[in-house]
């Protein structure tokens, strides 16, 4: 019989908390009601104190695993300190983000536990002591309600930024709990270190000159280059274009990733599949230019122009000349 | 050295629809084809035994008859050999489900050093089966890993990409790998590969042939269940024409932006 509790596994990203873990504390809490509480675990070395960035979101408790080995630990160690609490706990449903790290401990958790686990979930509610998570698949066009009715814990992974982390008012009640550490000496964590990402993506952008497959050309590109300069913005594009050498799945619109909403986006060539609209459906103005006057996208857009997008688009930059 | 690729075969498109009347996953006419992300692995295991010419490749695949579609995709590539898991009492596995009589089969297959998979299948998206065949396994596991080598008899170097820490992790075989799509570009099947690959054996492994505890198959393994698909439905919103020439319309848009104050 497991206990009335919701877990929610931080995650250490150097020296700091991975942010979906405050994001999954918020939502926790909204999930909770007076049924649940809300507990955040906390692997950490004997000197950190993670905790001190988790308490202003207000769980019921953080539990804290004290060890030095936890920074350099590997997926299955993790997966294995985690098993001990949960035999000592027996939550109702632990929640992680759905991170590398996350996707790659969890089911390693999952399959110790021999529970169901419902990755990358896009929404998460509670039917009594069931977790309907909801979860997208063939590449967000299709979204998936998946429950685990007899098994316990329920598990889930969760995609980063689905929602907002809000401090929160309440006492972290802080305790420690213990677990044996099984090192793995056939798997070693020789180096980490920090890469520096510089290269923004679409979602950075408040301004986006979005191109298609009806888009495509290198006239129609560099038109759209000078653009999107004009507008202080930048170019996105949806799948098709990624095949293109100069883009990159930082320059896609949707799908998997790149869920945006600028102030405004100019469509250009792209008839508008779904998961392509639901990824930029909250920018605030939709332009939409496009050959087919039956193409989805105007369905979701402001403003439209039946017509060639070249020919439009050349006539928009002139008008800024 | 043995290695194991693990592939799924997935619809060659995602632009799948939801039947209006039955609620289900409209798949008709789509045909089949070896998920891409799984072709990164083959790539990966053929390299390796470019350098090791006695390695030996065998892919693994769970699911129908017509599942042999990508099997010898893979063997055109390079692989050495396939096996398809194919039983309806394998049907309506869910994630733990496959990766237990994955593993199984793996345990039979026997003396595998290595065993390689793609970051995730592009229609369920779950990127699960990899660490749970590891854990099944007892072994390491390296998930998305953006470079793999061997540096020794014995023993793979991974470099492993987090969202913004590059990890080095060093792991003694055999070992469970998942590979980015980054890692490699795939080789295209050459004709004489094609060519070589109907000689090549592709055995079907049923339920019978495996040692399985029944309770742990399909759906009655399973212990997660869909109890709903439906399609996102995108928000409509009011739409204003821009029309006449694209200089007329250009001019209409802008009017229209200088009132909504964005230029």
């Amino acid at each position: 019989m497991s206990k009335p509790e919701l877990w929610v596994i931080a995650e250490r990203r150097l020296d700091h908390v991975e942010p979906t873990t405050q994001q999954l504390i918020t939502k926790a809490k909204h999930l909770a009601g007076d049924h649940f509480k809300v507990i955040t675990i906390l692997l950490e070395a004997t000197a950190d104190h993670l905790e001190n960035e988790l308490t202003a979101y207000g769980p019921d408790e953080i539990r804290i695993v004290r060890d030095d080995r936890f920074p350099t630990a590997t997926d299955a160690e993790h997966a294995d300190a985690l098993k001990q609490l949960v035999d000592d706990y027996q939550p109702n449903s632990i929640l992680f983000g759905a991170t590398i790290t996350g996707r790659s401990i969890a089911p390693r958790l999952q399959a110790k536990l021999q529970t169901g686990l419902t990755a990358d979930c896009l929404d998460l509610r509670f039917d009594d002591d069931t977790l309907v998570a909801t979860k997208p698949s063939y590449g967000d066009n299709i979204m998936c309600e998946i429950i685990c009715p007899d098994h316990r814990p329920q598990m889930a992974s969760v995609r980063p930024n689905t929602f907002v982390a809000t401090p929160a008012p309440g006492d972290a009640k802080i305790t420690t709990a213990t677990v044996t550490v099984h090192p793995v000496d056939r798997l070693n964590l020789t180096t980490a270190r920090p890469v520096v990402n510089t290269a923004t993506t679409v979602g950075d952008a408040n301004r986006v000159v979005a191109l298609g497959r009806g888009a495509a050309s290198a006239a129609t590109i560099d038109t759209a280059t000078k653009l999107a300069e004009k507008l202080g913005g930048r170019i996105g594009v949806s799948r098709p274009l990624t095949d293109q050498d100069r883009f990159t799945h930082d320059d896609q619109i949707g799908q998997s990733g790149n869920t945006i909403h600028p102030e405004l986006i100019l469509n250009f060539g792209i008839s508008g599949a779904v998961q392509y609209l639901v990824g930029m459906q909250d920018s605030q103005t939709i332009v939409a230019v496009n050959a087919d006057a039956q193409a989805p996208i105007f369905d979701v857009a402001d403003y439209g122009y039946v017509g060639d997008a070249q020919a439009f688009m050349s006539a928009l930059l002139a008008q800024f000349n | 050295m043995k290695i194991v690729v693990c592939i799924k075969q997935v619809p060659e498109t995602n632009d799948v629809t939801i039947d209006p009347v039955t609620h289900n996953l409209d798949r008709r006419g789509l045909a089949g084809v070896m998920n891409p992300f799984d072709k990164n692995a083959v790539e990966q295991a053929l390299q390796l035994k470019d350098a090791d010419k006695d390695a030996e490749v065998v892919l693994l695949s769970m699911g129908p008859d017509d599942y042999a579609e990508s099997l010898r995709e893979g063997m055109a590539m390079g692989a050495d050999a396939g096996v398809l898991l194919s039983d309806r009492a394998f049907a309506g596995a869910d994630t733990l489900a496959t990766g237990y009589v994955i593993a199984q089969a793996i345990k039979q297959i026997g003396n595998v050093d290595l065993v390689l998979f793609g970051r995730q299948a592009v229609d369920a998206d779950t990127g699960q089966v990899g660490p749970i065949v590891a854990e099944f396994l007892h072994q390491p596991q390296i998930t998305y890993a953006a470079s793999l080598r061997l540096s020794g008899t014995n023993e793979v170097t991974a470099e492993r990409l987090l969202e913004d820490t590059k990890q080095t992790l060093v792991a003694t075989l055999p070992a469970v790998v998942s590979v980015r799509s980054e890692l490699n570009t795939p080789r295209y099947p050459t004709p004489r590969n094609i060519q070589l690959s109907f000689a090549k054996p592709l055995t079907v492994w049923h339920h019978d042939d495996l040692d399985l505890d029944d309770s742990r198959l399909g759906q009655a393994g399973s212990p997660t269940i869909v109890t709903k698909v439906y399609a996102p439905e995108p928000v409509k919103r009011e739409l204003t024409p821009l029309t006449g020439t694209p200089t007329e319309a250009a001019n209409q848009l802008i009017t229209a932006l200088k009132n909504r104050q964005l230029i």
